[in-house]
């Protein structure tokens, strides 16, 4: 037998794994992608979630900036009670003005104590944009009297300029001192604009839902985290408070919780009531879901390992398990906040929830429920749309994130 | 086959046409009375029915027969057809002046003997004479018996603390007597909730102790399940409440459902006392059929034709609504004025516990400032059209004691006025928010208690709100239930509360101003003197403050009037007091009511006061008088 030292050598040329299977360009960002890329390029293709998604931002852009773009501020009243949705023209007899609106003919009508708007072809008032208008205070904290779109601030006349000596047309002032209106969605009972009413009630709507989800998914980690980790007796007492959590009725509860919130408190505090008495009610889902995900998890070799290196519960729950599931977390609070929105709007609608002068499109609601409005006043029950447009808007997102949060399914 | 029955269905309709014609009788009883039930009209009248002169009154004479529905929120409302009937000894007409009604004559002498004459002849509704006995039994079984009346005779009808002397002179013949004058004594028997003094001694002796066997009556309180036969004989001899089928009454219409139910069917009473100029019996109506429904939905249910004769639980705002639909659902709405002092008032709370703000709350200037600080032509415009009348918390113009004087006082919007008074009070330290501050540094913010039951009242408060914002001072609206908006008024929890104006904003000398002195717990501005005097000085405090003392001091000074100068003057003081100390601080008054009437319905007058004292709501236009046009 003859010793023969193998050969050993080191190749110069750099080493190429994908030497025998070429990985097109595609295939090597797909493999390399991290999970997030993912999950964007798989609701990418998700038309409607997309779509949702778009929408959601711009009612939580106009939400940020209600003030920028509400015409009127929240408050502000004025002599037209119960004016009708005016509508937003661009010609007048055929001549191009640019958008504006037709001033209100009032008459109350002393037969039917009616009081009985109709457009008045006469009075032209173009919308102004990027103006100044009601000032207030921008998130409570500048004062500004920036708009981005303005009722007009005075009413015209229009001269259609037939003279052929004269052939332009021309603008006659009506009052200059008298401001037009601006109110696409009408007026309510003490002749606020019921568009900037949506509006800024929509930032209370609107982060209710992720204010409350917040709580809600902190106290369900936690908690279901703990349970799931441990079991045992902390999991038994975790179920156990959790089912009678869950055997409350619901309404009752609300009602004797947010009778507790003193009246003198600041609509910014009672908001905050409302949204903890929320969150505190709906962790218990996610608490038992995050439960059983961790139950099997912790089973799991890498869990083992960990803790064999002296990994703190804390590091490991935190560390190692929530993130294996942490894309399907993510969806399940999406498909949650529209149900804290609804909340939120049940509550104030019944009289539970937020008062006036605080207002959400609960308030709203809540102020459109009798008889004379349905009969006679119908826009008022307009705040309903953005509700039902949000809460879909929700739904088909956190579908699409849930599909999307699985990036390897197909 | 169709002919057939159009044939029978005819001669049928001619049978009982010709009855009617021949006996006079509404068509409810006429088959009764022809298959011998009831005796003949004739029979079941007084001897001296009350005759009334519809044309006299400018009104038609009508015809017996038809129904209408009405709309009631609950079935405790069944007790709104005894305001509505108003058959009482004796009742207010719309001139405001008291008349013999189930009396057939009353003599006061010296405003301290009341001799009542009833009507030979007059019936219960189940035909069983109604006389003196009747009073006796109240009288001695009731008012004055231990186990019925636990708490002793009824406020009214003790003079200085003395109850009054009973003669009971004959069978028709009845003396009430005390030592001084009562002047409360005949306008609480006319009340819309009237005093009672007789009762249906047949058929109430079956439940008293006095009467019956105990062993006899121990099975009817078991089977009952109530406590004693002193429970037996309240449950079912509320005269008021109309719950009890069975009991006999003297009321236009009787009911003949009993509770719980959601349709109460009230029928003619065969036996009522009035008759029209052409002798026909009242009321007109047959039945009146209440129909429960939630408060909420009966405006809603009211214009889609639902009920024919409506004004409870609608309110003005539903009156463009309820407009439209009086062509299509043929109906017709008035507008009544309501006859309280105001529409909403906000009180003070003079007992607050607050050491501090109670101070305050006293001191006049700080409430002459809350009061100028109101916009009332703002509220009248935003909230009422602009057609009621801006006032502070007074009687009404129509009042004979009206005076511009009172309307007028401190209710004139003048924030600058407002301002300069609390400055005066010392109140001139102000906080980030400009808010003033008390001299413990503490901010004015109050919280406004309401019973919760209008958005009307919500409303206004938003506007007043904004106005008192000029003044430095920021209020917030607490809306809950009534029972517990009077709990936090009595533990002297709530510094101010919203309720309405003066009950009777129509009144005349003879009216007791008992809503203007501390007389009872309820009232929201000093639930704590009132109390004093509710319970005969045993709880409560008394009053202390100067101008109080003068108003429980005029009070007694009218209850004592011997005529109608003294009282009037009391009155006019008494006014005087309130329209200078603010107690109460108005907004409007002489809001319309709307009421709606079935179109084929008469005798419903244009024009009225809805109000529940004094008029008992319909009552004083006399709701069997009106008749439906077939």
């Amino acid at each position: 037998m003859s010793q023969s030292t193998p050969r050993h050598f080191v190749s110069e040329e750099p080493f190429d794994p994908y030497s025998v299977e070429k990985l097109s360009k595609n295939q090597e960002s797909l493999y390399l992608a991290s999970q997030w890329r993912l999950m964007w390029w798989k609701l990418k293709k998700h038309r409607l979630a997309l779509i949702s998604g778009f929408i959601l931002l711009l009612f939580y852009l106009v939400a940020a900036l209600a003030e920028w773009f509400a015409p009127y501020d929240l408050h502000t009243r004025t002599r037209f009670i119960h004016a009708p949705p005016q509508a937003i023209h661009l010609f007048h007899e055929g001549k191009f003005i640019g958008p504006f609106v037709y001033g209100y003919n009032f008459k109350l009508d002393m037969n039917t104590l009616k009081r009985e708007f109709s457009p008045d072809e006469n009075k032209i008032q173009p919308i102004r944009f990027f103006c100044s208008g009601d000032s207030y205070r921008f998130w409570g904290l500048l004062e500004s009297r920036f708009h981005f779109v303005c009722p007009s601030a005075e009413t015209l006349k229009y001269d259609p300029g037939i003279d052929s000596l004269n052939p332009t047309p021309t603008y006659s002032f009506i009052s200059k001192s008298q401001a037009g209106e601006l109110f696409l969605l009408g007026t309510d009972r003490l002749g606020r604009d019921l568009l900037s009413r949506i509006i800024y009630g929509s930032r209370i709507s609107l982060t209710i839902g992720l204010v409350g989800i917040a709580v809600s998914f902190f106290l369900g980690m936690v908690i279901g985290g703990l349970a799931g980790y441990f079991g045992g007796w902390v999991d038994a007492l975790v179920q156990r408070l959790i089912e009678v959590l869950r055997s409350f009725p619901e309404i009752p509860l609300w009602m004797a919780l947010s009778a507790v919130l003193p009246v003198t408190w600041s609509p910014l505090l009672i908001f905050l009531g409302i949204t903890i008495i929320l969150a505190l009610l709906d962790w218990t889902g996610l608490a038992r879901a995050v439960r059983s995900k961790l139950m099997a998890l912790r089973e799991e070799d890498y869990c083992t390992a960990a803790q064999l290196m002296g990994a703190k519960p804390g590091r490991i729950i935190g560390r190692h398990l929530l993130p294996g599931f942490m894309s399907h977390l993510i969806a399940s609070a999406s498909l949650s906040i529209p149900g804290m929105i609804l909340g939120e709007t049940a509550l104030s609608f019944l009289g539970l929830g937020l008062r006036p002068p605080i207002t959400s499109w609960g308030v709203l609601l809540n102020e459109a429920q009798n008889i004379n409005v349905v009969a006679l006043y119908p826009w008022l029950m307009l705040p309903v749309v953005p509700v039902i447009v949000i809460i879909l808007a929700f739904n088909f997102f956190g579908d699409g994130l849930r599909d999307a949060a699985d990036p390897y399914k197909n | 086959m169709n002919s057939r029955v159009l044939a029978i269905f005819g001669l049928v309709a001619g049978l009982i046409g010709s009855i009617t014609v021949v006996n006079a009788e509404a068509p409810l009883i006429a088959e009764r009375v022809s298959a011998g039930d009831l005796p003949p009209e004739a029979q079941r009248l007084p001897l001296s029915p009350l005759k009334i002169d519809l044309p006299a009154l400018g009104q038609t004479i009508g015809q017996q027969g038809g129904e209408i529905e009405i709309l009631m929120a609950s079935s405790k409302d069944t007790r709104m057809l005894t305001v509505y009937g108003y058959s009482r000894l004796v009742g207010f007409n719309p001139e405001l002046e008291l008349q013999n009604d189930i009396a057939l004559a009353v003599d006061i002498e010296e405003g301290r003997r009341f001799t009542f004459h009833l009507r030979p002849g007059h019936r219960w509704s189940n035909g069983k004479p109604f006389t003196s006995e009747d009073f006796r039994y109240f009288w001695e079984d009731i008012a004055n018996n231990e186990m019925l009346s636990p708490f002793g005779l009824p406020e009214d009808l003790l003079v200085n603390g003395s109850p009054p002397r009973v003669d009971i002179i004959d069978r028709h013949t009845i003396r009430y007597e005390w030592p001084a004058p009562n002047p409360l004594f005949l306008p609480s028997l006319a009340g819309a909730r009237p005093l009672y003094i007789y009762a249906p001694a047949h058929y109430l002796k079956q439940f008293h102790g006095k009467y019956v066997d105990p062993e006899k009556l121990e099975a009817m309180v078991d089977e009952a399940g109530v406590r004693n036969w002193a429970g037996l004989h309240t449950r079912y001899g509320h005269q008021y409440k109309f719950d009890n089928p069975n009991l006999p009454t003297l009321q236009p219409w009787r009911c003949i459902t009993s509770a719980p139910s959601e349709r109460f069917i009230f029928e003619r009473n065969p036996y009522f006392h009035r008759v029209d100029s052409h002798g026909q019996q009242l009321p007109y109506l047959d039945r009146i059929i209440v129909n429960i429904a939630s408060s909420g939905l009966i405006p809603a249910k009211t214009g889609a034709g639902e009920s024919g004769l409506q004004a409870r639980y609608l309110r003005l705002d539903n009156y463009p609504f309820l407009k439209e639909g009086e062509k299509r659902n043929n109906f017709v709405v008035r507008l009544w004025k309501m006859g309280i002092g105001s529409q909403i008032a906000i009180y003070p709370n003079l007992n607050a516990n607050d050491s501090e703000w109670q101070t305050l709350l006293r001191d006049v200037r700080f409430r002459r400032a809350l009061s100028l600080g109101i916009d009332r032509t703002e509220i009248n415009d935003v909230i009422y059209f602009g057609i009621v009348n801006e006032s502070a918390n007074t009687v009404l113009p129509q009042s004979p004691l009206f005076e511009h004087g009172y309307a007028n006082a401190w209710s004139t919007y003048d924030p600058d006025k407002a301002n300069a008074l609390l400055d005066e009070i010392g109140l001139t330290a102000r906080n980030k928010e400009n808010l003033r501050l008390l001299p413990s540094g503490r901010p004015l913010k109050i919280v406004v208690h309401s019973a919760g039951e209008s958005t009307e009242q919500t409303d206004v408060m938003e506007l007043i709100h904004d106005t008192w914002l000029n003044l430095g001072l920021k209020i917030f609206t607490k809306p809950s239930q009534r029972e517990v908006f009077r709990e936090r008024l009595y533990s002297g929890e709530a510094l101010m509360s919203i309720w309405t104006g003066l009950d009777n904003g129509l009144p005349t000398s003879n009216s007791p101003p008992t809503d203007l002195a501390p007389t009872n717990q309820t009232q929201p501005q000093w639930p704590v003197w009132g109390q004093f005097f509710e319970t005969g000085g045993q709880t409560g405090q008394a009053p202390d403050l100067p101008e109080v003392k003068a108003l429980v001091a005029l009070l007694r000074q009218w209850r004592r009037a011997p005529d109608h100068a003294e009282r009037t003057e009391a009155w006019r003081e008494m006014l005087k007091i309130h329209a200078e100390q603010v107690f109460s601080i108005g907004t409007v008054n002489s809001v319309p009511q709307p009421i709606v009437i079935d179109a084929r319905l008469r005798n419903v007058p244009d024009e009225g006061i809805y109000a529940w004292a004094p008029g008992a709501y319909f009552g004083m236009y006399r709701p069997d008088t009106f008749w439906l046009e077939q």
